[in-house]
């Protein structure tokens, strides 16, 4: 097992870099750099010790070597337009944001999914099974946009139950986070749903209910265990949905996180906090991958070997 | 990951199972006359009630946003704009309402409605494209090769698309249709890849490809001749599996501004211009969202009933995989 968590520990190294040198290509390809820009004439000698204050003077795997030493000791680097703040400082104020955005969603659906799930499996094929899944069905195709403006305009102006927008207090929370949280929910119902159904298949299944357990703790303790593992895993995949999702959350209720801070530096070409931006999700990512492997690698020691 | 059949699917393979075998081998005494591959997948298609009801609103959707800008008397890049019929509620002249120049709704609906099919269709034909030449060389080549593309896979797979996606529409300047299709292609090629991959390694051990080998069949010989027809059930699956995400995807990029630029409009573009006013409009908003809902939820089915209908022995790729946009 240590030996596992090891292996799995150091594969996340060469994928980082990997992560971040895409980053990095992909960055060097934009037009012009911010400085250019500027419509005021800047002196050749200034510009170039704006030029060497950021390196921008140096080959491209000397930048990328500092870029990489800046990732992993946690600088980012200043703000190339807001010249008096940097990128670390800018992620630490908009990133707590998302991430309680994405937890919440997460919570929900957690919360509302997995049920689902588990009470579509039990009732398999009948009522309440169709109508759940037809609403997953129906969870999944919804753009989040929607979601999130028809619960602003019922619940917020017909019947001004929640505010519209804002991140102030516990209920400006409750709406994007569901509005977040609807497609993931559906993920995990039908996830939950369909490893229920193998589960309650099995032989041991079939043993606690011959050995007289009663329904309700050979479904909590024999089933529904074994069914959450493929919920586990979903959690990574679920995650790159979410961390998008923020994008248009964040537009739609203005909230001040990172995903709305992402777009105004692209529109603004403040290339080093779309850098930053983006690696620290790549990052969040490839460690969730990590964590969730380790995890499933627990729960399931079958795998071990299969997933380095 | 390892999603069990769903209980339809399961009936549904189950009372075609004769069909299955007759379809792998149809020339070992096949219990049908004239039954061939194609026309027992497209049989157990018709089986599938959800699958044939979303094909039919998904080609009717397609036809009138095909057929309709050109038999409406409306038309949106011409028509005067007129602010005194601005944001008008649906009446018989004009069914969706009018928008915030006054414009027939249901006309803007269909011209939309091709640029985010054209799009949807575009990049998922990408995706698909980069996904063969990828997993076809890892799937064929194997060994060192293949091990270092699914590492290398691993390392991509999960990565947020969309960043990666707003970048690539930075490098590229002007937001045209195009621009669009690279970048909502280039960060989701990854599942089409793995898909392909894993359906060349099962063919490889096939004994007709060992059959074409011993006669002296060179490589590409046995690449394009027996292998890569095999996967064209398994592409056409995926082409409904991949077309929802690329067409939330470009939904999502026009929704936060940074989609097709105007005068054109998709189906996101129409429904960010309804995001100024759903306070007092909200059919603004919502009449495209529908449309982009019900093109992503028919595709869902259309990909289900393919799986069966094609694919009756996989069950790995059962579920549509996590969310995507």
């Amino acid at each position: 097992m240590t030996a596992f968590i090891i292996r799995r520990l150091l594969w996340t190294i060469p994928v980082l870099l990997l992560v971040i040198f895409l980053t990095f290509v992909l960055m060097r390809q934009i037009e012009g750099n911010p400085f250019r820009r500027t419509d005021r004439a800047v002196p050749a000698a200034v510009q170039r010790n704006l030029e060497r204050k950021f390196n921008l003077d140096e080959p491209w795997y000397v930048q990328y070597a500092l870029y990489v030493k800046g990732v992993f000791t946690f600088d980012l680097g200043p703000s190339l337009v807001l010249r008096d703040r940097t990128v670390n400082e800018i992620i630490k104020e908009h990133f707590p944001k998302s991430l309680e955005l994405g937890v919440l969603a997460f919570v929900w659906a957690i919360l509302i999914g997995i049920p689902m799930g588990v009470i579509a499996a039990l009732r398999q094929n009948s009522a309440y099974d169709y109508g759940l899944m037809f609403i997953t069905n129906v969870g999944y195709a919804i753009p989040n946009f929607l979601v999130a403006t028809l619960l602003i305009y019922y619940v917020s102006l017909k019947l001004g139950l929640l505010p519209t927008n804002g991140w102030q207090t516990w209920e400006h929370k409750i709406l994007p986070s569901f509005a977040l949280a609807l497609a993931p929910m559906a993920y995990f119902a039908r996830l939950v749903r369909g490893s229920m159904l193998e589960t309650l298949q099995q032989d041991y299944i079939r043993t606690a209910k011959a050995k007289g357990l009663r329904w309700r703790r050979v479904v909590t303790v024999h089933a529904l265990r074994n069914s959450l593992i493929p919920a586990v895993t979903a959690m990574a995949p679920l995650l790159g949905f979410i961390i998008t999702g923020t994008f248009v959350i964040e537009v739609i209720f203005s909230i001040p996180g990172i995903g709305r801070y992402f777009i105004t530096a692209v529109t603004s070409r403040d290339y080093s906090v779309v850098m930053g931006i983006t690696v620290l999700t790549s990052v969040v990512i490839v460690l969730a991958n990590m964590v969730v492997d380790i995890l499933y690698g627990i729960l399931d020691p079958r795998t071990r070997d299969a997933r380095t | 990951m390892t999603v069990p059949a769903d209980p339809r699917d399961a009936v549904a393979t189950g009372t075609a199972a004769p069909d299955v075998v007759a379809g792998a081998g149809a020339h070992a005494g096949a219990p049908m006359a004239q039954s061939n591959l194609w026309r027992d997948a497209w049989r157990r298609y018709l089986q599938n009630r959800a699958a044939v009801i979303a094909g039919a609103v998904f080609v009717a959707f397609v036809a009138f946003c095909v057929i309709w800008p050109i038999v409406s008397p409306y038309d949106i890049e011409s028509d005067p704009v007129n602010f005194s019929e601005a944001y008008e509620s649906p009446s018989l002249q004009h069914p969706l309402g009018t928008d915030k120049l006054g414009k027939d709704l249901l006309t803007k609906l269909a011209l939309g409605g091709r640029i985010s099919i054209a799009i949807g269709i575009g990049a998922t034909l990408a995706i698909l494209l980069i996904g063969v030449v990828y997993g076809s060389i890892a799937g064929f080549a194997g060994g060192r090769l293949d091990n270092i593309q699914m590492r290398l896979l691993d390392a991509l797979y999960g990565l947020p698309y969309l960043p990666f996606a707003i970048i690539v529409l930075a490098i590229i300047g002007t937001n045209s249709l195009w621009t669009m299709v690279i970048a909502l292609s280039i960060a989701s090629w990854f599942t089409a890849a793995r898909i392909v991959r894993g359906q060349i390694i099962t063919l490889k051990e096939n004994d007709y490809v060992r059959a074409a080998k011993a006669i002296g069949a060179r490589w590409y010989r046995v690449l394009t001749r027996h292998l890569l027809p095999n996967t064209l059930g398994v592409l056409i699956i995926a082409i409904f599996l991949e077309l929802p995400g690329v067409i939330l995807g470009e939904a999502f990029l026009s929704f936060i501004g940074l989609g097709i630029s105007p005068p054109e409009a998709s189906l996101g573009s129409m429904a960010q211009e309804g995001r100024e006013v759903y306070r007092v409009h909200p059919n603004v908003i919502a009449i495209p969202s529908i449309a982009i809902a019900m093109l992503v939820l028919c595709a869902n089915f259309i990909a289900d009933g393919l799986r069966d209908a094609l694919d009756p022995r996989t069950r790995e790729t059962k579920d549509y995989g996590a969310p995507q946009g």
